[in-house]
């Protein structure tokens, strides 16, 4: 038997969250995780809250919340409370940067974020390294010098040039030929962010693009480059801004997204350093369950060895994670078999327009208003679900995905603190 | 006045076909269409290579066509076909007797059909329901619609002939008892304009009624819907078909890197024809079916769903329709119906394509006077001239598994999409492995205009990922070598997704939607992307 505090399922965003917070308070923590996680396509920003239901757009989440519980009383939100809301908010900012994932922006009022797609999106917060405004129609700066490397098609630059020129902002753009670069396009499927991003944990190859920056760059106020430089090592933009003495920046690229497997990374390594177990590539695969309580689970790789906890949370998140999983004619968490709201009715999963509305993302466990799970309609004593996996919201409308991760994980980790 | 001798309207594979045999009998001949290449029935079926052993039975007429046409397209189009080779199986509560009564009529039309013993099937075939009691050998194969067409239309273009895609004819010109032209929409710049020529030529199949119409002609269409699922994985190697009185959901293609059921037949109102959608209960009936020729479809994961409209003409003397053809029909509307210079073509099935061609063409040359006898059973279509010997010499600087798939899908045009320039052998799409310079062939060469046509050309966004990785790489080189402002590339791109999502939805469970909602994810919230009309103001 492995006996734990806390037993959490999932490792990305929200599993994480919960693990450091709790860790952080002495439980004695392990995480079981597939291996896959959202954060992997980040867009090296955390969206709080964009949009309310009806489509109005939110540029103050705070303010927003009161509307918010008219339109759709059962959001996670909605059920945490205006106050604790504000506290996990600010919380979560304070534990990402604790991680040493460094942010700006507030709860208070959202900024802009530049999509991969040169779109000007509103969000929560954005790690430093990227480029944002607080202004949607312009920036604080005169000129950019835009490069992206030869032969790397993930990266927009003719997008971004002709939307910065449109908010005012006189854009050139280089190209970067980098030998070991070149060497890598010899193999077609090789030229992607996150093998570019590894060249530039060598300090040959910052040098060498140093040098290239030096000489292009002279004449503009700002650099900015693709958001895939360095894997491991997180301070290559610092290096360089401070080696060419003017401010660089980067921009989202398609994903994988290395800004958003860092941040992973460094959660994990917190978690781990903290005391926290990470079982990397296991999957539950049962489960021991008396009058309402989980007694125990069991693991794919750990056959009949059991895992006990006094508390377990679940936040192995929606269909993409395997959280949630969709047969022709329901959905069902695969794992404890709980409560899921959703409509019988396949048709009413969807629409015709990808871009409308579609139901089936709104789909999830259900749960009370502290997230307990709740099972053949009675609530299960020791089993909270946080993160992608509730029900109730719409994480593409409403822009909450990664609102809601962190602040639920808080929420529940706390609530199991408080016992 | 004349600047062209023929025109043709239609863009799909008769209409192709037809644009070619006209050029290569030194006609001047020019072809419109209102979308792209394709985009009807053309390529809205199964993509089989009939035997003709589908029709043995209950019609020995389009078997013989089938067969001949058959053994002419594995010569002249050998690089849009495979080879592979069918089986009609039959399983317990089929009746053997039909067996025998179909190996006669097989043999009786020219169709190899040889009986084999069920285990010995089977293990050629593992893919079969191992429950099968009787199987016969057929030379079925697969074909590939869009790169069929676009051959047509580049061999046609080497020899002078003309294409308007996204060009809808909008009227027919007539003066007296003679059609002498069509006016044409450009739906790109929204200018109309007049074409003129001796001969028009209706090859717009199902759609054709409607251009009928416009000289007060009346061709009576009956439009029958067929759905079909793709399913991710090619499961088997040899078509298989089941062995009883054509039905629902009984072929099993094989093709590039999956395999598809078809069909369902359903009669639709014509006003419908543009607006089809895969109803659940046809997702069922092809399911099933599907799981009876082989079992293993129960646990494949379905990609996506499409629908056709077979083009099924009412004899002439039978207008309630009781007796439709599934054969060629060709009408001279001047012995038809007193009105010089048209012409209609339809009917048949994407099999006989070429030989619709050289029937239309044939009444053209008589109507012209011209004397040149038709060639396009012998001609070999570009790509299908050079064996995979010789082409696979002529390119050195491609990693192997580039080149391969680049050869299957283009054959020796693959050489001129291929170049010493690493950039260029760079990968666009993953699952199907399509190289930046097969694109950028497309972009420069094919009538590429937006991402759809490019996937009718290359099949970007055909593959696992149903264009989640590679729809924003491919939208990014369109934009530039095309000029596109970031505008129409972000709108196309939006397009593109939707359209892919059309055939997704009704089969979205399982892995599928979690690739849905991937895409969306990825799309909508990572990069931005919303509706075209939405994306002009994108602060959210």
């Amino acid at each position: 038997m492995m006996k734990f505090d806390v037993v959490i399922i999932g490792g990305g965003l929200s599993g994480l969250t919960c693990g450091i917070r709790l860790a952080q308070e002495g439980k004695k923590c392990v995480i079981i995780s597939s291996g896959q996680s959202a954060l992997h396509f980040s867009s090296g920003s955390f969206d709080l809250l964009n949009s309310l239901p009806d489509g109005t757009r939110v540029t103050n989440p705070l303010e927003s919340l009161s509307d918010l519980s008219l339109l759709n009383p059962t959001h996670p939100y909605v059920k945490m409370g205006k106050e604790r809301f504000a506290a996990l908010a600010e919380e979560s900012k304070q534990l990402l940067e604790g991680v040493g994932i460094h942010t700006k922006g507030s709860y208070k009022k959202n900024h802009y974020r530049i999509t991969p797609l040169a779109m000007v999106k509103s969000t929560w917060l954005t790690m430093m390294d990227f480029l944002s405004t607080d202004d949607p129609k312009t920036f604080n700066c005169k000129s950019f010098a835009l490069f992206n490397f030869v032969g790397y098609l993930d990266f927009y630059p003719d997008y971004l040039s002709e939307k910065f020129e449109r908010m005012g902002v006189k854009t050139q753009k280089f190209s970067i030929d980098l030998s070991s670069v070149e060497r890598m396009r010899r193999n077609p499927s090789e030229l992607r962010s996150t093998n570019i991003a590894r060249l530039f944990d060598e300090e040959e190859a910052r040098k060498n693009l140093i040098r290239i920056l030096e000489e292009k760059a002279a004449d503009y106020e700002v650099v900015l480059l693709p958001a895939c430089l360095g894997l491991e090592n997180a301070n290559v933009i610092s290096e360089l801004s401070k080696a060419i003495g003017k401010p660089v920046y980067v921009v989202a690229t398609f994903p994988p997204s290395v800004a958003g497997i860092r941040a992973q990374y460094l959660l994990k390594q917190k978690f781990m350093r903290l005391g926290g177990m990470y079982m990397l590539g296991d999957t539950v695969n049962r489960v021991d369950m008396k009058e309402n309580s989980i007694n125990k689970i069991f693991t794919v790789n750990h056959g009949d060895i059991p895992i006990v906890g006094d508390d377990y949370i679940l936040c192995s998140g929606s269909f993409f994670s395997q959280g949630l999983v969709a047969l022709p004619d329901k959905v069902i968490d695969p794992i404890f078999g709980l409560d899921i709201d959703y409509s019988p009715n396949r048709q009413d999963w969807y629409t015709a327009n990808v871009y409308d509305k579609q139901r089936y993302l709104t789909f999830g466990v259900e749960t009370n208003n502290d997230f307990l799970a709740i099972k053949d309609k009675k609530i299960v004593r020791n089993l909270h679900a946080c993160g992608a996996i509730l029900g109730g919201f719409d994480a593409l409308k409403e822009g909450c995905g990664s609102g809601v991760s962190l602040l639920t994980a808080l929420y529940v980790a706390e609530e199991i603190l408080r016992k | 006045m004349n600047e062209y001798e023929v025109i043709i309207i239609g863009g799909g594979a008769t209409g192709a076909g037809v644009l070619r045999d006209c050029c290569l009998r030194g006609l001047k001949a020019i072809l419109v269409e209102r979308f792209d290449i394709a985009t009807g029935a053309t390529g809205r079926n199964h993509g089989l290579l009939h035997s003709g052993a589908r029709y043995a039975v209950t019609d020995q007429e389009s078997a013989c066509e089938c067969i001949k046409e058959n053994k002419i397209l594995r010569r002249i189009a050998s690089h849009c076909v495979e080879g592979t080779d069918g089986f009609f199986i039959s399983l317990p509560g089929d009746d053997l007797s039909f067996q025998t009564k179909f190996v006669e009529s097989c043999l009786k039309a020219g169709i190899d059909a040889e009986v084999y013993d069920p285990k010995e099937a089977l293990a050629i075939e593992p893919s079969m329901n191992p429950s099968v009691i009787g199987a016969v050998r057929v030379p079925d194969g697969s074909i590939d619609p869009f790169r069929l067409t676009a051959s047509n239309i580049q061999d046609a273009k080497s020899h002078h002939g003309t294409v308007l895609t996204y060009h809808e004819v909008i009227g027919l010109i007539r003066e007296n008892d003679t059609i002498t032209g069509v006016e044409v929409l450009d739906k790109k710049t929204g200018e109309k304009f007049k074409l003129y020529a001796p001969i028009i030529v209706n090859a717009g199949g199902i759609w054709g009624s409607h251009i009928a119409e416009y000289a007060d002609l009346k061709v009576s269409m009956f439009p029958a819907k067929g759905a079909l699922l793709i399913y991710g994985h090619r499961v088997n190697k040899i078509v298989l078909n089941r062995c009883r009185k054509p039905s629902d959901a009984d072929i099993l293609v094989p093709g590039d890197t999956i395999c598809l059921i078809g069909t369902t037949s359903t009669k639709v109102p014509y006003d419908q024809i543009d607006n089809m959608h895969v109803l659940p209960e046809e997702v069922e009936i092809l399911r099933k079916g599907a799981g009876e020729l082989s079992p293993i479809l129960d646990k494949t994961r379905i990609l996506r769903c499409y629908a056709g409209v077979r083009p099924l003409v009412a004899s002439d003397n039978d207008p309630t329709g009781r007796s439709v053809s599934r054969g060629i029909v060709l009408f001279d509307h001047e012995s038809r119906d007193g009105l010089k210079g048209f012409i209609t073509i339809t009917g048949g099935k994407l099999m006989t394509y070429r030989l619709m061609a050289e029937k239309a063409t044939d009444l053209i040359c008589e109507k012209l006077n011209v004397k040149k006898k038709c060639e396009t059973s012998s001609l070999k279509l570009p790509g299908s001239r050079e064996d995979k010997e010789t082409i696979l010499k002529k390119i050195y600087s491609m990693p192997i598994s580039i080149k391969e798939s680049l050869i299957y899908r283009h054959g020796d045009i693959a050489e001129k999409m291929s170049n010493e320039d690493g950039v260029n052998n760079s990968l666009v799409c993953e699952c199907e492995e399509v190289s930046a310079g097969e694109v950028l062939y497309a972009i420069d060469h094919m009538d590429v205009n937006n991402l759809i046509d490019l996937r009718r050309r290359t099949r970007i966004g055909m593959g696992t990922c149903q264009g989640e990785l590679c729809a924003c790489r491919a939208s990014g080189m369109l934009g530039k070598y095309k000029k596109k402002c970031s505008y129409r590339a972000k709108e196309d791109l939006s397009l593109f997704l939707n359209e892919r999502w059309k055939g997704i939805y009704p089969i979205a469970w399982g892995d599928s939607l979690r690739e849905s909602q991937y895409s969306a994810w990825v799309y909508q919230s990572v990069c931005g992307l919303g509706d075209n009309n939405k994306t002009k103001d994108d602060e959210i």
